[in-house]
């Protein structure tokens, strides 16, 4: 099994960690992006929305698990077959949730470059934006090293 | 003759129907938010496209802010639409009007 250990500065990490918490918690009866689905049979779509917010917390859940002991000792991470895909949908729940709660201020095109002058930002759309940046590393770092093995077709 | 020939019209009626009411695009709509790789792996694992395909279709939605991913019958679009909703692109469902 193709498994890929990152090692994380605690001190930056750790106290992101309350933005994605708190977020999957909102993220809980809410779908991160949600879905123009008029063209569905009203009972349908109540059981689609059902569905994907199941796999949403699913995947809230796999990304949470991955701060785990091992962590908090040793700043240490790991990627595999089992957790690689929920981890990548999961970061991007929150990114798009971000988005939505926490970084309204900041247009898309920033977003998009990530030309962002982060001193001039407040405390909390600072720590959200750095958050933002951190789920889309940990995308990245899925994608490259995992894509062809594990998430590809 | 009559009967066979209304026979005959019933169906065609019903063949052109069946296939306008089967005729749907999988379309999807460009965020700032997702990747371009995230993108052009959604669409290589739920779509089954090689990359060159999904490259092409990310920036079609990057580009024009949507791309007709998949044309087909219902059924299989609604399967379409909900796997790449699972995966957080913004997936609609649209019928075929060009069919």
């Amino acid at each position: 099994m193709k498994r890929v250990e990152v090692k994380l500065s605690l001190p930056v990490v750790a106290p992101l960690l309350d933005v994605i918490r708190e977020l999957s918690c909102d993220l809980e009866k809410n779908l991160a992006a949600p879905q123009a689905l008029h063209d569905l049979d009203p009972e349908f779509r109540g059981a689609w929305i059902g569905e994907l917010l199941a796999g949403q917390n699913d995947d809230l859940r796999a990304l949470l698990a991955l701060f785990g002991g091992e962590f908090f000792s040793e700043g240490i991470v790991a990627f595999d077959e089992t957790n690689a895909e929920p981890i990548v949908r999961a970061c991007t729940a929150v990114r798009l949730h971000l988005r939505e709660r926490r970084l309204k201020s900041l247009s898309d095109e920033s977003l998009e470059t990530g030309d962002i002058d982060m001193d001039g930002l407040d405390e909390i759309t600072r720590k959200a934006f750095m958050c933002y940046l951190f789920l889309a590393t940990v995308q990245e770092l899925i994608i490259q090293h995992l894509d062809s093995s594990i998430i590809g077709s | 003759m009559p009967e066979s020939r209304s026979h005959t019209r019933t169906e065609t009626r019903q063949a052109s129907q069946l296939q306008l009411e089967d005729a749907w695009r999988v379309v999807v709509l460009n965020d700032p938010v997702n990747l371009m790789s995230y993108v052009v792996m959604v669409f290589k694992k739920v779509l089954g496209f090689d990359e060159t395909k999904a490259r092409r279709h990310m920036l079609e939605v990057h580009e024009q802010g949507r791309s007709v991913v998949w044309t087909g019958v219902r059924e299989t679009a609604e399967a379409h639409v909900f796997s790449l909703q699972q995966w957080h692109l913004t997936a609609v469902l649209e019928p075929d009007e060009a069919r």
